[in-house]
C-alpha cells in the first residue's frame, strides 16, 4: 500500500502555546486510521493543520507526494483531501440539496454533481426527504449525516473526520459508524479523530494515541487493542 | 390631498426600488466580508460623475455612458479591495468603519476638485406617464423596472449558479467554505467587484432624475444605513423591505412636512432600530 | 530632563504673540488650539472604545444656545457657554444611557452617533426661522469685550483657547489618575468580566461621554465667538463630526498629546495649501488628509504621535522580540 498522507515532525502554536510537539503520523491508501486521546490532546489542531486552516511552524505534511504544508485550505480540496470539522457544521441557512451542491465546488466534480447526489440520496435516505430544507432546521445527526455527505460530493480521495460521534444520542452512533463502514468499504481512505474508541477501533487498521501534542502509542487494531493502557483507560477493560 | 398622498406613495415605492438595490450592495458586502461600507453612497455619487462626464462633456449616448459607468464602477470596487479593504481584513472592526469613513472625505473631495461644486444634471426628456390622478415620470418607473430585473437576476446568481452559492457560503461560514474547495480571497473581491458594479448601475438609474454633487452621496448613505439596519444587516430580504418602508415613509414625510423632517423621521427611525432591535426586522439575534 | 523641555516649549507657546507674529499666524495658532481643545475631549470618549461619529451634534447644540442667547438676549457667551455645555450634556445623558443601557457598542455606536451628528444640524436647518438655515448667521458685533467674548486683537483669543486646551489636557491626566479610569480600561477590555466584578458600567460610560459633549459644547461656543459666525453644516452633522474624530485618530487618540498633534498637522497643512494654491484646492488636502488617515489607520492603528510614543517607550525598556509563526490565509 502507497503512502497517502504523510505528516512528518510537525510543531504547531498558538501564540505563545505550543499544541504538537514534532508529531508524526501515515495513511495508506485504503485504510481507516483513528487517532484517540483526551480531551485537549491536540486531535482537532492535528486535522486543521492538515487541512491548511493552521500553520505548522515546523516540519512537513506530504500528501500524495505533494507537500501541503505551505498551501491554503481550498487548495489542499482541490488535490483530494477533505476535512469534516467537528459539530456537525454545515451551512445554516443553505437547503439541504445546496449544502450537497457546495461539496461538489472543486473543479472535476461540478460535473458529477446530478450522479453523486442521486447516489448520496440513496446512501442517506433522511437527507433526500430533506433535501429543500434549510440545514439549520435539521436535527445533530441530520448535520452530521449531513456533513459527512457532503464531503462525498467533491470525489475526495482522503476523508478526515473530526469526533463524527460527538453530541450525538447512541442509536444515532450507531447509524452513523454503520455510515462509516460503508464508506469504508467503498474504498475511500478514512483518518478519524474520535472519543468513542470501542467503535473507531473496531471500524480501523491502524491507530495512534495523542495525548499533550504528542503521539503516545501507534499500531494496528490488534495491536492497539492488545495493549492494557488502552484497554484500562479507553476501553473500560 | 389624498392625490398629494397618492402621489407621494407611488414615488415613494418607486425610489424603495432603487434604494432596494442600494441596500442589495451593502448587505451583499457586508454579508460576505463582514465590513459597512461606509463610502457607499459615494460612490453612487462617482459613477454619476462619470455619466455626466461622458453624456454631457464627451457626447456620448446615455446608455452608453451608463454602461461605461458600470463597467468603470466595477474596476472601482475592485481597487477599493485591492487597496483598502483587503489590508484592513484583520483590523479591528472600528478600525474598518473609521477608514471607510475617511474615504467618504477623498471621494467627496476628488469630486468637489475635480468637477467643482455646483450641480452637474444630464438633462433628459421623458414623458409623464400617468394612472387616473397619479402621475410618474417615466425615469422613475424605468429606474424602478431596472432594478427590479436587476435584482431578479443578482437573486438568480446567487441561488442557481457555483458561484452565487459559494457567496452564500463564504457570507455563512467562511471557514467551513475554504474546506469546500473556495478560495475566499477570491470571493470577496467578486463581492466588491460586483458592489462596485451595482453603484455604476444605481448611477445610471438616478442620472435622469437627480443633479448630481459633491455631497450627493451623504444623505444616500445615511438612508442606505437606515435601510440596511431596518432590514436587518447582511439580510438580503431585510433589506429589500427596508427599501420599500423606507421609501414610502420618507417620500411621505417630506410632503406632509418637508425633506428636512423626512430625514430627520428616517434617521429616528434608525436611532430607534438600533436601540430596541439591533438585529432589524430580519435578521438574526446576534451577542452584541 | 522631560521637565526642562516642556516648560521651554511652554514659554515658547505663550510668548509667541508677543515676539510680534503676524495675525495671520495667531489665528492659525487659535484654530489650532479651538480644534485640539475639541478633540482632545472627544478622545476623552474615543480612547475607551466609545468612538462618537456624531460630536457635531454637541459642537452644534452648544455654539447654537450660546450664540442664539447672545444675539437675542445680549446672554455673556460665557454664560451661554454653561447652558449650551449643560444642554449637550443633557442629550449625551439621554442618548448615551439609551446606548449603554441597552448595549450599543463599537460600530453601531459609531452609526448611531453619526445619525445623531446629522439630526442636529437638519434639526438647526429645519427651524431656518430662528437659525438662518443653511446659510448660517452672524453674531452681533460688540467690539472688544471680556463680558461678550469679542475682541479686535487676536492674541486675547489665543490665550482664551490656550487655555481651555491646557485645561482639557489637565482634565484628561486627572481622567488618567481616577478610579474612572481604572473602570473604563476594565471595561475596555472586557465588559462582561467587568460588569460581575461591580462595576458600574453605565455610570462611568456615562460620565465620559457627558464630559466629552460638555468639552465639545464649550469649544463649538468658543469656536462661534471666534469667528463671530455660525453655519449647521461647519458645526453640525456628518462633515465636522469626522473631522474631529480624524484629527483625534490621525495623531493618536490613546495618547494625551495625540489629538494635538493631529489637529496641527491638519489645520497646517489645510492652511498651507488654501494660501499657496487658492481655496478650490483646499479639496486636495481633504483628499490628502483622508487618503493619509486611510493609510495611517491600515499601518498605524495607533495613530501618529501614539505609535512613535509607543516606539519611544519599547526602544527605551529594552525590549525586542518577536516571535511570529507565520500565517496563511
Amino acid at each position: 500500500m502507497s503512502l497517502m498522507l504523510e505528516v512528518r515532525g510537525i510543531d504547531v502554536f498558538y501564540g505563545e502555546f505550543q499544541a504538537l510537539f514534532d508529531l508524526s503520523l501515515e495513511v495508506r491508501t485504503g485504510e481507516t486510521v483513528i487517532v484517540v486521546g483526551p480531551n485537549g490532546a491536540g486531535k482537532t489542531t492535528l486535522l486543521r493543520c492538515i487541512s491548511g486552516l493552521q500553520p505548522a511552524s515546523k516540519g512537513s505534511i506530504t500528501f500524495l507526494d505533494q507537500p501541503i504544508h505551505r498551501l491554503p485550505p481550498h487548495r489542499i480540496v482541490e488535490l483530494g483531501l477533505v476535512h469534516v470539522p467537528e459539530g456537525g457544521r454545515v451551512f445554516p441557512n443553505l437547503s439541504v440539496m445546496e449544502n450537497l451542491k457546495i461539496g461538489s465546488y472543486v473543479r472535476g466534480a461540478r460535473k458529477e454533481f446530478r450522479k453523486k447526489l442521486e447516489e448520496i440520496y440513496e446512501l442517506f435516505p433522511r437527507l433526500a426527504e430533506r433535501r429543500t430544507q434549510l440545514a439549520d432546521t435539521l436535527s445533530g445527526g441530520e448535520r452530521q449525516m449531513l456533513a459527512i455527505a457532503r464531503s462525498l460530493m467533491s470525489k475526495p480521495k482522503l476523508i478526515m473526520l473530526d469526533e463524527p460521534s460527538s453530541g450525538l444520542a447512541p442509536m444515532i452512533v450507531t447509524l452513523l459508524f454503520e455510515f462509516v463502514a460503508r464508506i469504508r468499504s467503498q474504498g475511500y481512505s478514512i483518518l478519524m479523530v474520535e472519543q468513542n474508541v470501542r467503535k473507531a477501533l473496531s471500524l480501523s487498521d491502524r491507530a495512534y494515541l495523542v495525548e499533550s501534542g504528542r503521539i503516545a502509542l501507534q499500531g494496528t487494531r490488534e495491536e492497539f487493542s492488545r495493549e492494557s493502557y488502552i484497554r484500562k483507560a479507553y476501553l473500560g477493560l | 390631498m389624498e392625490i398629494v398622498f397618492l402621489n407621494a406613495l407611488a414615488n415613494g415605492i418607486l425610489l424603495g426600488g432603487v434604494l432596494a438595490l442600494l441596500a442589495f450592495g451593502l448587505n451583499l458586502i457586508f454579508g460576505v466580508v463582514k465590513v459597512i461600507h461606509m463610502a457607499y453612497g459615494q460612490c453612487v455619487m462617482l459613477g454619476m460623475y462619470v455619466i455626466y462626464t461622458l453624456k454631457v462633456i464627451y457626447g456620448v449616448p446615455l446608455l452608453v455612458a451608463s454602461a461605461v459607468s458600470v463597467v468603470i464602477m466595477g474596476v472601482w470596487g475592485t481597487l477599493l479591495h485591492l487597496l483598502v479593504i483587503r489590508p484592513l481584513l484583520g483590523a479591528e472592526r472600528l478600525n474598518q468603519l473609521l477608514a471607510l469613513a475617511g474615504l467618504i472625505v477623498v471621494f467627496e473631495n476628488l469630486a468637489h476638485v475635480i468637477w467643482g461644486a455646483d450641480l452637474r444634471g444630464v438633462r433628459v426628456d421623458l414623458p409623464i406617464v400617468s394612472l387616473g390622478n397619479v402621475f410618474l415620470k417615466t425615469s422613475n418607473l424605468l429606474a424602478f423596472g431596472g432594478a427590479l430585473v436587476v435584482l431578479g437576476i443578482l437573486y438568480g446568481v446567487l441561488h442557481k449558479t457555483y458561484v452565487g452559492l459559494a457567496i452564500r457560503a463564504v457570507a455563512q461560514d467562511r471557514e467551513c467554505a475554504t474546506l469546500m474547495g473556495i478560495n475566499p480571497g477570491r470571493i470577496y473581491l467578486l463581492t466588491l467587484t460586483i458592489g462596485g458594479a451595482l453603484t455604476g448601475l444605481i448611477a445610471a438609474f438616478f442620472s435622469p432624475i437627480y443633479s448630481v454633487h459633491p455631497h450627493f452621496g451623504g444623505s444616500f448613505t445615511l438612508m442606505a444605513f437606515i435601510i440596511v439596519v431596518l432590514g436587518g444587516m447582511g439580510n438580503l430580504a431585510g433589506g429589500f423591505i427596508g427599501a420599500f418602508i423606507i421609501g414610502v415613509v420618507t417620500s411621505l414625510a417630506a410632503v406632509i412636512t418637508s425633506t428636512e423632517v423626512a430625514e430627520i423621521v428616517a434617521l429616528t427611525i434608525f436611532i430607534l432600530v438600533v436601540l430596541v432591535r439591533p438585529q432589524g426586522l430580519l435578521g438574526a439575534r446576534r451577542a452584541r | 530632563m522631560k521637565a526642562v523641555a516642556k516648560i521651554i516649549l511652554l514659554g515658547l507657546v505663550i510668548g509667541f504673540p508677543l515676539v510680534g507674529v503676524s495675525p495671520y499666524l495667531l489665528h492659525v495658532a487659535t484654530l489650532i488650539f479651538i480644534w485640539a481643545f475639541i478633540a482632545t475631549g472627544w478622545s476623552y470618549m474615543g480612547r475607551f472604545g466609545l468612538v462618537s461619529l456624531g460630536h457635531g451634534a454637541f459642537i452644534g447644540i452648544g455654539a447654537y444656545t450660546a450664540g442664539l442667547l447672545f444675539n437675542h438676549f445680549s446672554l455673556s457667551p460665557w454664560a451661554g457657554m454653561i447652558v449650551g455645555g449643560i444642554l449637550a450634556g443633557v442629550m449625551a445623558l439621554i442618548i448615551g444611557w439609551a446606548c449603554f443601557r441597552f448595549g450599543v457598542m463599537g460600530d453601531y455606536f459609531a452609526l448611531l452617533t453619526l445619525a445623531l451628528g446629522e439630526i442636529v444640524s437638519l434639526v438647526l436647518v429645519a427651524f431656518r426661522d430662528y437659525t438662518g438655515g443653511s446659510l448660517g448667521f452672524t453674531l452681533k458685533r460688540v467690539g472688544s469685550s471680556w463680558f461678550y467674548l469679542q475682541f479686535e486683537d487676536k492674541a486675547y483669543f489665543y490665550y482664551i483657547a490656550l487655555s481651555f486646551l491646557l485645561a482639557a489636557l489637565f482634565l484628561w491626566r486627572c481622567i488618567d489618575r481616577s478610579r474612572m479610569q481604572k473602570a473604563l480600561r476594565a471595561i475596555g477590555e472586557d465588559e462582561i468580566a467587568a460588569a460581575t466584578l461591580g462595576v458600574r458600567i453605565v455610570k462611568y460610560k456615562l460620565r465620559v461621554t457627558i464630559m466629552s459633549a460638555f468639552v465639545a459644547a464649550i469649544g463649538g461656543v468658543l469656536y462661534a465667538q471666534y469667528v463671530t459666525y455660525l453655519n449647521p453644516h461647519t458645526l453640525a452633522g456628518v462633515g465636522p463630526s469626522l473631522d474631529i474624530a480624524f484629527k483625534a485618530i490621525l495623531g493618536g487618540m490613546y495618547s494625551l498629546w495625540g489629538p494635538t498633534v493631529g489637529t496641527t498637522i491638519i489645520v497646517v497643512l489645510e492652511e498651507y495649501i488654501r494660501v499657496n494654491y487658492g481655496a478650490k484646492y483646499v479639496g486636495i488636502s481633504q483628499i490628502a488628509y483622508g487618503v493619509a488617515l486611510v493609510l495611517l489607520i491600515i499601518f498605524m492603528p495607533k495613530g501618529i504621535f501614539g505609535t512613535m510614543e509607543e516606539k519611544i517607550r519599547r526602544v527605551l525598556s529594552g525590549r525586542s522580540r518577536s516571535r511570529d509563526p507565520g500565517q496563511k490565509h
